[in-house]
C-alpha cells in the first residue's frame, strides 16, 4: 500500500510539470498582458516593469526559471500586488477556502447520508419523500441562487446573519449552506439509491434472520457496502469544496482562494495565475489519492499491490 | 422499528426549532457602527498602498487617510499648504522668476505617526524612491520636468530600445535629480523646463513624504501594519487582505484631530453584495446597482440619504481616424451630430450624469459651456453632413465595427449606439465584445476602428487633458489624430506661464480637437451614492478618489 501511494505521489511530479507548461503557454498566447490597461502607460514605465518582473527576457528562459524557482519554493511576485510574494498571497487565502470547504464538506456528509440512509430505511414514507423532494429540487437550485435568496431573507430583511465577509462564525452560516446544497443533495439521492440496493441483497436478508438488531444491520452490514458509490462521488467534491467556489467567494465577499484565482486570470496576473493552478492541481491529485485508499479500507477485495 | 421513530421525532423537533428561531429573532436586530466610526466599501483589495508606487483610486483613497503631502487641495480644488508653511508663489519667493526652482518652505510640528519629525528629506527620499526605474512606478513620468527625473526615470529605456546601465551610472543619475533638502525645513526642486501646473503635482498622492528607514528595513512589507508609519490623522492598524482596512485615529497627529475614530474599509467586489449591506447597515455608504437610480430618487426614504455628486470625468466614443470612414472628418461630425445624447443619460445612465459636448469636464479651469454645440442632436443636419462625406443615406459606407469590453454597463452602451445609428443614419455597426485586457491591447495597439472610453482628471487642469489625449506624441493619443496647428498651440500653452493666457491657448486648443472630432463626448460622469444621515460633515469634490468625500474624513463626524 505505501508503494503504491509513493508511486501515485512520484506521478505527481510529471504531472505538475506538464501542467505548468500548458498553463504558461496559454497564459502567454491569451491576448491582453498585465500591463495593458484602460489607460495607456509610458513605454519607459512598461520597459520597468517588464525589467522588474523579468518579461524583457525571452519565454522560454522565463519558463525555465519558473520552474527553478518553484523548485525551491519561489512562486515570485503578484503582478498586481506588486508588494507580496504569490506564495504569500496564496497562504492567506488557503485556510478560509479550506475552512469554509470543510465545513461545507461535513455538512454535505452529515446531510446528505443522514437523508439518504433515513430514506431509504423507510422507503415511501414521509421521510422518503422529503428527502426525495429535497435531493430533486436543491439539486435544481444553483446555489447563488440560493445564496442570494438566503441574504435577502437573512441579512436585508430579518437583519440576522451579515451579508458576506470573513473574520466571525456566523459570516460562515450562508456560504457553508449554498455551498453544500446541492452536492448534499446529490449525495442524499445516491446514498439512498446504493442503500437500498444493498438493503436488497440477500446477505440482509440473512442478517435479519439471525436476529441481528437493527443497528448492527445498518452499521456493519449496510452502511459500509452502500458507501463505495458515495465515495467515488466524494472525490471531485472534496476537490471542488477545498479549492473555492468563485460564485459563492464573490457573492459572499470571502477571500478565498476562487476569487482570487479568477482576479488573477482577468488581471493577467502571471505568478498568481502558476501558483494557483499549480496548487489546484495539487489539491484535486492528493484529494483521489485519498479516496482511492479509503476504497481500500471500506471494500477489503479492493487491493493495491 | 423504535430507532426509526426517534430518528424522524429528532428531524421534526430540529426543523421546529429552526423555525421558532427564525420568528423569535424578528427584523430590527442589524448591527450598528460604533461611536465615531465610519464603514464604507472599498470594492477591492487594494494591489498597493505604497505612495510612490499607487496608480488606482482604491489605493489613493487609503493613502490620503494615513499620508499628507506638502499641498493638498480644497474643496473647490484650488490649492493649500499642508506639510508645506505656504504655497509657493513668486511674490513669495517660493518660485523663481523663470518658473524653474521651486522652494518649499517645511513645517517644523509635523510628525510621523511613531513620533519622530518629517523633514524635508523623507521629501527628497520619496520622490527620488519615485523615479527610481527599479520601482518601475506608474506615476513618475508626471514629474519628468524636473531636472534630471526623465534621465534617471528612463534610464532602462523602452521595451523597443532596452538599455542596461550600470549601477554606477544609475547612482549618478540618481544623485543628478535636482531635488534636495538643504535643510531639514527646506526643500528645493529646480525644473528643467518651466511647468505651469507643477505646483499640482506636487499636491498628488506620489510626492506624500515616505521613511527610508522604514522602507530599507521592512522591504515590500513596510506597507504592512504596524510598520506602515505616516504623517496623516489615521494610521493604518489592520489590513486583512482581500476582506478589510481598519483605520483608526492618529494619536501623534500634529494637526487638527480627526473626529471619526475609526475608518473600516471594506472590500465586497460584488456591487450587489456592497448594496446587501448598505441595506443590512453593515456599511455607511454605497453605490446603487445600475438600473435602480430612478427607483431610489423616487423613494421617500432613499431620497434623504442620497448623495450625488459631479466627477471631472468625461465619457466619450473614439474614433480610429487612421482607417477609413473614420479618416473623414465629416463622418466623425456626421456621427457628433447624430447621437441623442438626452437620451443617453436618461436611459443608458438612468438619469445619472450630464450632457457633455465639449471634451473638458464642467468644473475644470477652462471649461467652454457652449463648445460642441453644433453637434446637438439633429438628426436632418446629420444626415446632411454623411451625405456631403459621399454617402447619402450611409450608402457605400463601409461597415463599421465597435469594440467594447464585454461587461454589463459596457454592453448597453454598445447596443445605444448601435440603434442610434441604425435610426438616425441608416448605418449598421458591427458588436465586437471582447474580453477586458484583450480589448484594452487592441486600443493599445491602435488596432480598434470604434470604441468607448473615458478620462478622470488626475488634477484639475487642461495640462491633464488635451496634450496627453490628442498631442501628436501623447501616450494616450489612440485615435491617431495628429494636427500640426493643434500641437502648435499645445506646446505654447504648456510652456506659457501666465494664468490668464494659457488658460485661453487651453481653450483654443480645445477648439481646434472639437471641430475635428476625433473623440465624440457624451456625458459627464456623476457620482450617484447612498450614504446614512448620520454621517455629518462630508465635503465632497469633482476630483474624490473610490469613497466620496475622501479628502476630507477627518472632518467627518457621526451624529
Amino acid at each position: 500500500m505505501s508503494q503504491y501511494i509513493l508511486r501515485r505521489l512520484l506521478w505527481l511530479i510529471p504531472v505538475l510539470l506538464t501542467l505548468s507548461f500548458i498553463t504558461f503557454a496559454l497564459m502567454h498566447l491569451v491576448p491582453g498582458g498585465p500591463w495593458d490597461r484602460e489607460k495607456q502607460l509610458p513605454p519607459a514605465v512598461v520597459e520597468n516593469l517588464n525589467r522588474k518582473y523579468g518579461l524583457d527576457r525571452p519565454v522560454w528562459l522565463q519558463y525555465l526559471s519558473f520552474v527553478a524557482n518553484t523548485l525551491r519554493g519561489d512562486l515570485g511576485i503578484s503582478y498586481v500586488h506588486q508588494d507580496r510574494s504569490v506564495t504569500d498571497i496564496i497562504l492567506n487565502a488557503l485556510p478560509i477556502t479550506a475552512t469554509l470547504g470543510l465545513l461545507a464538506l461535513i455538512l454535505t456528509v452529515a446531510l446528505g447520508l443522514s437523508l439518504g440512509t433515513a430514506a431509504a430505511f423507510h422507503q415511501n414514507s414521509w421521510l422518503d419523500y422529503i428527502c426525495v423532494f429535497y435531493a430533486t429540487s436543491f439539486a435544481s437550485i444553483p446555489g447563488f441562487v440560493l445564496g442570494i435568496l438566503m441574504v435577502i431573507i437573512f441579512s436585508v430583511t430579518l437583519h440576522l446573519l451579515p451579508t458576506g465577509g470573513w473574520g466571525t462564525p456566523e459570516k460562515l452560516i450562508m456560504p457553508v449552506i449554498a455551498l453544500a446544497s446541492i452536492p448534499a443533495a446529490v449525495l442524499a439521492r445516491v446514498t439512498r439509491a446504493s442503500t437500498l440496493e444493498v438493503l436488497h441483497q440477500d446477505y440482509i436478508r440473512t442478517a435479519h434472520a439471525k436476529g441481528l438488531s437493527q443497528h448492527i444491520i445498518l452499521y456493519r452490514h449496510t452502511l459500509k457496502n452502500a458507501l463505495i458509490p458515495v465515495l467515488t462521488l466524494l472525490g471531485p467534491e472534496v476537490a471542488y469544496l477545498v479549492s473555492g467556489s468563485f460564485i459563492i467567494e464573490n457573492l459572499f465577499s470571502i477571500p478565498g482562494m476562487g476569487r482570487l484565482f479568477v482576479q488573477g486570470v482577468f488581471a493577467r496576473d502571471y505568478g498568481l495565475i502558476m501558483g494557483t493552478v499549480l496548487f489546484y492541481a495539487f489539491v484535486v491529485a492528493v484529494a483521489n489519492l485519498v479516496i482511492d485508499v479509503l476504497y481500500g479500507v471500506v471494500d477489503p477485495r479492493i487491493r493495491y499491490d | 422499528m423504535p430507532m426509526n421513530k426517534s430518528l424522524s421525532k429528532s428531524v421534526m423537533v430540529a426543523a421546529l426549532l429552526a423555525f421558532s428561531f427564525l420568528l423569535a429573532c424578528a427584523p430590527g436586530a442589524a448591527p450598528q457602527a460604533a461611536k465615531q466610526e465610519l464603514r464604507a466599501n472599498l470594492a477591492a483589495e487594494p494591489e498597493t498602498i505604497d505612495p510612490n508606487k499607487a496608480a488606482f483610486s482604491t489605493q489613493v483613497t487609503v493613502i490620503k487617510q494615513v499620508f499628507q503631502g506638502l499641498l493638498s487641495f480644497n474643496q473647490d480644488l484650488t490649492l493649500k499648504a499642508v506639510v508645506a508653511k505656504e504655497v509657493p508663489s513668486v511674490k513669495n519667493k517660493g518660485i523663481s522668476e523663470d518658473g524653474l526652482v521651486y522652494t518649499f518652505k517645511l513645517r517644523d510640528d509635523v510628525k510621523w505617526s511613531d513620533g519622530q519629525k518629517v523633514t524635508a528629506k523623507d521629501f527628497e527620499y520619496s520622490i527620488k524612491r519615485l523615479l527610481d526605474p527599479a520601482l518601475a512606478a506608474q506615476y513618475a513620468s508626471f514629474y519628468h520636468d524636473i531636472k534630471g527625473a526623465k534621465e534617471y526615470n528612463t534610464a532602462l529605456g523602452t521595451p523597443k530600445e532596452p538599455k542596461k546601465p550600470d549601477e554606477a551610472t544609475l547612482k549618478s543619475l540618481r544623485g543628478g535629480v535636482a531635488v534636495k533638502a538643504t535643510d531639514d525645513t527646506t526643500l528645493q526642486i529646480t525644473l528643467a523646463r518651466p511647468r505651469n501646473t507643477f505646483l499640482q503635482l506636487m499636491a498628488l498622492w506620489a510626492t506624500y513624504p515616505v521613511r527610508q528607514d522604514i522602507v530599507e528595513r521592512f522591504g515590500a512589507k513596510w506597507t504592512e501594519p504596524p510598520n506602515y508609519i505616516g504623517n496623516g490623522p489615521f494610521k493604518l492598524t489592520e489590513w486583512v487582505h482581500q476582506d478589510h482596512i481598519t483605520l483608526e485615529a492618529n494619536p501623534n497627529y500634529w494637526g487638527t484631530k480627526p473626529k471619526l475614530q475609526k475608518i473600516v474599509l471594506r472590500m465586497f467586489t460584488d456591487l450587489n453584495a456592497e448594496y446587501a449591506a448598505y441595506l443590512n447597515n453593515e456599511l455607511d455608504m454605497t453605490r446603487v446597482p445600475p438600473g435602480n437610480e430612478k427607483q431610489i430618487i423616487a423613494d421617500a426614504q432613499f431620497k434623504t440619504q442620497l448623495l450625488r455628486n459631479n466627477e471631472m470625468v468625461t465619457l466619450a466614443f473614439q474614433f480610429n481616424i487612421a482607417k477609413p470612414p473614420f479618416d473623414n472628418a465629416l463622418v466623425r461630425r456626421a456621427i457628433a451630430t447624430a447621437i441623442d445624447r438626452e437620451t443617453f443619460i436618461d436611459k443608458v445612465r438612468s438619469g445619472v450624469g450630464r450632457v457633455a459636448y465639449a471634451w473638458i469636464p464642467s468644473g475644470m479651469p477652462g471649461h467652454q459651456p457652449d463648445l460642441g454645440k453644433q453637434y446637438k442632436f439633429d438628426v436632418a443636419k446629420a444626415k446632411k453632413l454623411l451625405s456631403d462625406a459621399g454617402y447619402p443615406e450611409g450608402k457605400g459606407l463601409p461597415l463599421t465595427s465597435f469594440q467594447y469590453a464585454d461587461t454589463s454597463g459596457n454592453r448597453v452602451i454598445a447596443q445605444f449606439l448601435q440603434g442610434q445609428m441604425k435610426d438616425n443614419l441608416g448605418i449598421t455597426v458591427n458588436l465586437e465584445p471582447m474580453e477586458t485586457k484583450a480589448f484594452q491591447q487592441l486600443v493599445g495597439q491602435k488596432k480598434f476602428q470604434w470604441s468607448f472610453f473615458f478620462w478622470g482628471a488626475d488634477y484639475p487642469d487642461p495640462d491633464n487633458w488635451l496634450p496627453e489625449v490628442f498631442g501628436t506624441d501623447g501616450g494616450n493619443n489612440l485615435t491617431q489624430y495628429s494636427n500640426p496647428k493643434l500641437d502648435d498651440v499645445l506646446k505654447k500653452a504648456a510652456a506659457e506661464l501666465d494664468e490668464k493666457k494659457r488658460l485661453t491657448l487651453w481653450a483654443e486648443a480645445e477648439k481646434i480637437v472639437i471641430d475635428d472630432s476625433p473623440v465624440v463626448p457624451v456625458a459627464y460622469r456623476e457620482r450617484f451614492f447612498l450614504i446614512k444621515p448620520t454621517v455629518k460633515g462630508l465635503k465632497t469634490t469633482s476630483m474624490d478618489a473610490t469613497l466620496p468625500g475622501d479628502w476630507f474624513y477627518a472632518e467627518v463626524s457621526r451624529g
